[in-house]
């Protein structure tokens, strides 16, 4: 009885609804035609851009590091100086909306759903950890047509041809890249044998974890056990006693900063293991910090190698990472380039697909993600740019491994660039 | 006599504003201006704390002092110069080359700027001094004055705060309604202008009100209006408020509210379970991600579910959102009564750590390696299907907020006749007293059982909807925080309460919504607020009058007189 | 209101046997399920004895500092019957701020050339912290809800507890931070045969102690028998001139000092500090103080090791043999599981008293 009445009131109210809001006129017929329509942009507004990246917890350097990327490129957007003065695109401002992921799929979902609410966005740059993007950030921006470029996510499953979203793309290397680098560092350059690996069943550990145990494998070594932990808790020491039970020479645990620094400090004290091993996500200071100097010290650790940069390493150097500096201090992090590189081909896509209409920007959203995966040889900042169907922008990558000395990051031990096909 | 008092509610009173600043909510609150160019937030919190602690100094003086603005001027400048006096002392360390930071993280030159608004520390003192005496002395002022008066700078500093608090929430809503903001707001917060014209506004409309005796005989002078129907018209009046509030405004509108609806349905749910029965349930949360689970394993399409799994079947949904639901209460309503029978014969305390066992032993198999394949382990169940509903899939938040109101409806239904029927006597019977209670032929476990398996089902209910509203259920959302974020919105609304449960949620979920600022600070007040509320008014802010009644009735038995009476006009 | 007519059909819990029938099959179901686990484990030999002695040190040093934190607990469940939810904070805050001090210890050189000297001042820097945290919450949380209904303090703990986690955060920052290593606490010690690492020798030596010295201090003392009366009947103790006030705020002050030095011992045993480390080794202690028996100081010892012993060992002995991939991640499911277990068989745990108040 009270349902079906509120039923009536709810169908009344959205015709009324229905019927003030189809009073819109004079989009041009590529909006119309778009699936997902445009984005129009009325005179003296901003062109929105969002960002998704993890800016607050224990794994924020990471984030605002990109932030801080994303940042840059929107300053040096159009007049090509890092003056402090916000990049334009037809006479509109762009204008960066940042949001948290928290580095996990529950803050991915509230970060993309609060975004989402903004009608005005017309790309993210995000995430920063992948969990935060598979099948969650991903899917609810690809629902509405909102293209997803990661400056930093790194899992292989995001561009797998099964789980690949439509609107999603990266700057940063497919971890098959890094998982194989890793590998071969390990049997060639340290001579290892046998291996056992940690991961915390986030995309991003268990990617890296399986790809680096793949290449290994190939490579001829042995992996002991490879074994998942919970985040958060105070002792991994029986993990690790369990672990060494295998005999691996070599323990490989790409994780992040709090558990990644808890298991070196245990590991080191287990004394089981010749070489600790870990990838990007302990890639910064504060993962030092989380393990003590000491225990750190000797630990190899993975990442994009920003000394090898196939792009213009002279701008990098004297131009980008002063500015950089002078703004943000010292980079916590090494996706900062990847995404400075995000945000250029995206406002290069905007630009290319905008409809400029008096002093009103209309930007077809399908349209804009075509042009995105059209992204062919384009210069960016690690390298040379070309998309793929799967959303992979780096064709190829250099990884470098170094390790801590003192408590610091020592220079590159050693590096090597693959392709994304074997 | 009355200076020592004054002096100590002072120098409590300057701590209170020395530790806002330390744990770096001072800093923070001075990025949102309440008045543009006037007053900040920061200054707002400051001004409040002072006002406070000079009416605590009149609360412990006696005699003279009761009365005199001489104990308010001197426990707001005490405060003031307490303030000041370490904000002096820190920042000449920090010139000294004393490296604060390295310990105390939030003492940053942000810290000194928020703290002095924006001033040197020095003549940050003389502000501070200032600022404390002035609302000393308000405070002692406002003790003497008439109710009229009163009335007149609570509706002012009320409607200020609301509106420069909730700019987020109204200025979409007023755009939704075709008027222009631009002359009361800009950039989220108040203009001078605006502020003055709304409080001009709400002070006429409040007097005008008050002088026709309140708003219900206001409302019978608008012609066709009655007092027999003034009651239906009220209803209407807030029905259509409730329906149309997410067409008005932007989706975030929608979104915001389908948050607290969830939250209300949370809460009535807890509510049985702690408010009715007295069991205090600290793995509520597990209910929650039992029916989000239940559901997004029945309508997911992705891989990870049971049919792809155990069945082998192609990855497709099992069934459509309307069929999961009914599985899911009876899912939930099982594991309730299996999670209730082993422990309910634990003492009350035992109860709770038991349950939080529960929640926690739910979390980290949903979690685990060993159940992936089934629960999908940290990234959880994606590509959960979206609500069919009025004749189309959606997963419009404005469709998802009327399912919540219209299940929140019906909770509210069931838990008020539940109330004060048979059995709600008996769980008050039992919350009072439990041998007593089973010695007068109340089966104690049957009805601890029901209060678990009625609270299961009105939980798993709210958790049924989070899936929906997603598109995803993964454990991150399925925390302890949210037990506890459930029992603060109960307990701050007050404990068997109805309505109690709407205003807490509103004012614990809605307004952190609005407040994006001071997301990181929500567990840290939701802290505070808990214990304050046990120890001011343990009854809640909307207390049931029984409830309140058994929570003060370990003191003297005239303090129940004037308690009742208080409570009642609440009640309604 | 009689209710002898109106049994519903929910009616056959309250009849005691059929309930108990089932709770007994639930027992040996999960007992035979764990000894068919633990044989599974032991026939695949992957485990020599020398990991199983190792786990189970791991498991005896966890345990004494899961001791030491649920006295804290039992102390004041003893006297006042309030579970004090934020006393995991009380533990978080020494060890959280005496990191400062540790650095300091460490960059001028003190802690290299006075290493056990540093480590007591640590100990006892930290032990003065948690009391004051522990004393401010008696003063402002508990003392004005005393004869309150046992719902109200327990939720003003679970609060407390939020609001002091969130404090320590916003004071010292979010970031997870290791403290210096003390020299000499790095390696082996060769006890009976076996080497066991430094660090773990220490803790449970000390732990021995502190325990030790609290036992005799409740047992010998004045102000220990004038406790144990208070947890008699407060009423009395009062009658006979105890002072009941003081006897508390002794009580908070002795299970503070003894948190602050158990979070010592958990930063030799973890080396790490942050704002949210206080909270499952609370929980966890918490479940030993239940497991032990609540109320008794050797319960809580005892609760504690056998915790600990089962955190370390029992998700390998009992689940990986059943084929469970990275059994580790379930450790709080075997320790939960066994806290129900007790609760339901052993309502009062190891050495509580049997069903001190039914229902």
């Amino acid at each position: 009885m009270k349902l079906s009445r509120l039923l009536v009131i709810v169908a009344v109210l959205s015709l009324v609804a229905v019927a003030c809001g189809g009073g819109g006129g004079g989009t041009p017929e590529e909006c119309e035609a778009d699936e997902f329509g445009c984005v129009t942009v009325a005179a003296g507004e901003p062109i929105k851009i969002g960002t998704l990246l993890v800016i607050t917890g224990e794994n924020q350097t990471l984030g605002l590091d990109s932030q801080a990327g994303a940042e840059l490129a929107v300053d040096y957007w159009g007049d090509n100086a890092f003056d402090g003065t916000v990049g334009q695109i037809a006479g509109h401002d762009i204008e960066l909306v940042n949001e948290d992921e928290g580095c996990s799929a529950e803050g991915g979902t509230a970060g993309a759903q609060r975004l989402v609410t903004d009608t005005q966005i017309v790309a993210v740059i995000g995430t920063s950890c992948s969990s935060a993007a598979l099948g969650v950030a991903d899917k609810i921006f690809g629902d509405q047509g909102i293209p997803l470029v990661s400056p930093s996510n790194t899992s292989p499953a995001l561009t797998n041809p099964g789980t690949h979203n439509p609107f999603y793309l990266r700057t940063a290397h497919n971890d098959t890249i890094q998982g194989a680098v890793v590998a071969e560092f390990a049997s060639q350059e340290l001579g290892a044998a046998s291996a056992a690996t940690i991961h915390d069943g986030s995309p991003y550990a268990e990617g890296l974890a399986n790809a680096f145990a793949a290449a290994f494998e190939e490579a001829g070594g042995t992996i002991t056990d490879q074994v998942s932990i919970q985040t958060g808790e105070s002792d991994y020491s029986s993990i690790l006693t369990d672990l060494a039970t295998g005999g691996p020479e070599l323990l490989y645990y790409p994780i992040f900063v709090a558990e990644g620094g808890l298991i070196t400090q245990q590991a080191v004290e287990n004394g089981s293991f010749t070489y600790l091993a870990g990838s990007d996500g302990m890639f910064t200071p504060d993962w030092i910090a989380a393990a003590g100097a000491e225990n750190a010290d000797g630990v190899y650790i993975s990442g994009p190698d920003l000394s090898q940069l196939a792009g213009d390493a002279d701008f990098y150097e004297n131009e980008f990472l002063p500015a950089y500096n002078e703004t943000y201090g010292e980079p916590t992090s090494v996706f900062h380039a990847h995404s400075f590189d995000a945000v250029n081909i995206v406002l290069t896509a905007i630009e290319a697909v905008a409809i400029e209409d008096g002093d009103t920007l209309h930007i077809p959203r399908t349209a804009l993600k075509d042009a995105l995966f059209a992204t062919e040889n384009f210069p960016g900042l690690t390298g040379t740019l070309s998309c793929n169907e799967n959303g992979d922008c780096q064709q190829s990558a250099t990884i470098g491994v170094v390790t801590v000395e003192n408590g610091d990051f020592s220079d590159y031990v050693y590096s090597a660039t693959k392709g994304l096909e074997g | 006599m009355r200076q020592p008092q004054a002096v100590r509610a002072g120098l409590i009173g300057g701590a209170v504003v020395l530790y806002l600043g330390a744990v770096g909510m001072l800093e923070r609150f001075s990025e949102r201006s309440i008045i543009v160019g006037l007053i900040r937030f920061n200054l707002v919190v400051m001004m409040a704390a002072f006002f406070v602690f000079a009416l605590f100094a009149y609360r412990r003086a006696t005699g003279e002092a009761n009365t005199s603005l001489g104990t308010g001027i001197t426990a707001g400048t005490v405060a003031g110069v307490t303030t000041g006096v370490v904000v002096i002392i820190l920042s000449l360390l920090v010139d000294a080359g004393v490296d604060v930071r390295s310990m105390f993280l939030r003492i940053s030159p942000a810290f000194f700027e928020a703290i002095t608004l924006g001033t040197n520390p020095y003549l940050g003192l003389v502000i501070l001094a200032v600022i404390g005496a002035v609302m000393g002395a308000a405070a002692g002022g406002f003790r003497r004055l008439q109710p009229t008066p009163r009335t007149i700078v609570i509706t002012v500093v009320g409607t200020v705060l609301l509106l420069g608090l909730g700019a987020r929430l109204f200025i979409p809503m007023l755009q939704g309604l075709g008027i222009p903001t631009a002359w009361l707001y800009r950039s989220d917060a108040l203009t001078i202008l605006g502020a003055v014209i709304v409080s001009v506004l709400a002070v006429v409309i409040r007097l005008y009100l008050q002088r026709k005796g309140g708003f219900r005989k206001a409302l019978t002078e608008v012609p066709g209006v009655t007092p027999s129907n003034v009651r239906p018209i009220l209803f209407a009046l807030g029905a259509i408020a409730v329906l149309a509030a997410p067409w008005i405004g932007k989706q975030f509108v929608a979104d915001v509210l389908g948050t607290v609806g969830l939250y209300i349905l949370l809460g009535l749910g807890l509510n049985i379970v702690v408010g009715y029965a007295g069991l205090l349930d600290l793995g509520y949360v597990a209910f929650f991600a039992v029916g989000a689970y239940t559901v997004a394993l029945l309508t997911a399409r992705s891989s990870s579910m049971v049919g792809a799994t155990i069945f082998d079947l192609a990855p497709e949904p099992l069934t459509n959102f309307w069929v999961a639901l009914p599985i899911t209460l009876v899912v939930a309503v099982v594991i309730g009564i299996l999670i209730g029978a082993p422990v309910l014969r634990l003492r009350g305390d035992y109860l709770a750590i038991v349950t939080l066992g529960f929640g926690e032993i739910i979390r980290v198999l949903i979690l685990s390696d060993w159940l992936k394949p089934i629960f999908g382990g940290p990234q959880g169940i994606t590509e959960v299907a979206d609500v069919p509903a009025f004749g189309a899939d959606t997963n419009d938040p404005r469709v998802l907020y009327y399912l919540i109101i219209a299940f929140a409806l019906i909770s509210l239904f069931i838990a008020g006749r539940l109330k004060n029927s048979r059995v709600g006597r008996a769980w008050a019977a039992m919350r009072e007293d439990e041998d007593i209670a089973e010695g007068m032929g109340v089966s104690v476990i049957k009805y601890k059982l029901l209060a678990f398996a009625m609270g299961a089902a009105v939980g798993c209910l709210g958790g049924a909807f989070f899936p929906a509203k997603l598109g995803v259920a993964n454990p991150g959302s399925f925390t302890l925080l949210v037990s506890i974020n459930v029992l603060a919105v109960v307990v701050l609304g007050g404990m068997g309460s109805i309505p109690g449960v709407i205003v807490g949620s509103a004012i614990l979920v809605g307004l952190p919504e609005l407040l994006r600022e001071f997301g990181e600070y929500r567990l840290h007040i939701y802290g505070a607020i808990l214990v304050m509320i046990m120890i001011l008014k343990p009854e809640g802010l909307i207390p049931d009058r029984r409830r309140a009644l058994e929570l003060h009735a370990e003191e003297p038995h005239e303090s129940v007189g004037p308690l009742t009476a208080a409570a009642t006009p609440g009640v309604q | 209101m009689t209710t002898s007519a109106r049994r519903s059909s929910l009616g056959i819990f309250s009849r005691l046997p059929v309930r108990r029938i089932v709770l007994i099959v639930l027992g040996v179901i999960i007992t035979v399920a764990a000894i068919a686990g633990a044989r599974a484990t032991l026939a695949t030999g992957q485990y020599s004895g020398r990991v199983w002695q190792d786990l189970f040190v791991q498991g005896l040093a966890r345990g004494s500092v899961y001791a030491l934190i649920a006295l804290g607990y039992t102390l004041v469940y003893g006297i006042l019957l309030i579970i004090n939810f934020a006393h995991g904070e009380v533990f978080m805050a020494g060890a959280f701020t005496t990191l400062f001090l540790a650095g300091y210890l460490s960059s001028s050189g003190f802690m290299a050339s006075q290493p056990v000297l540093s480590l007591l001042i640590m100990l006892a820097f930290s032990a003065l912290v948690s009391m004051g945290v522990a004393l401010l919450l008696e003063r402002i949380a508990y003392r004005p809800l005393r004869g309150a209904p046992r719902l109200v303090p327990l939720i003003t703990a679970i609060g407390a507890s939020l609001f002091l986690q969130y404090t320590f955060r916003g004071f010292y920052g979010e970031q997870v931070r290791a403290y210096p290593n003390i020299p000499g606490l790095t390696g082996d010690w060769n006890i009976f045969g076996i080497s066991i690492d430094r660090p773990r020798v220490v803790v449970i030596g000390a732990a021995i102690l502190i325990w030790s010295s609290l036992y005799v201090f409740i047992e010998r003392t004045k102000t220990g028998r004038a406790m144990r009366a208070v947890g008699e009947d407060r009423e009395i103790a009062s009658l006979m001139g105890i002072d009941v006030d003081r006897v508390i705020v002794i009580t908070f002050a002795i299970g503070g000092a003894l948190a602050g030095m158990a979070g010592i011992l958990f930063i030799l045993l973890f080396n790490q500090a942050s704002f949210d480390m206080g909270f499952v080794p609370g929980l966890k202690a918490f479940t030993a103080a239940v497991l032990g028996g609540i109320g008794s100081i050797t319960g809580a010892a005892l609760g504690g090791l056998v915790l600990g012993l089962i955190e370390a060992v029992g998700p390998i002995l009992f689940l990986s043999g059943a084929g469970i991939p990275s059994v580790g991640q379930l450790t709080s499911v075997v320790s939960f599981t066994i806290l129900v277990l007790v609760l339901i068989f052993l309502p009062g745990g190891f050495l509580g008293a049997p069903e001190e108040k039914r229902a």
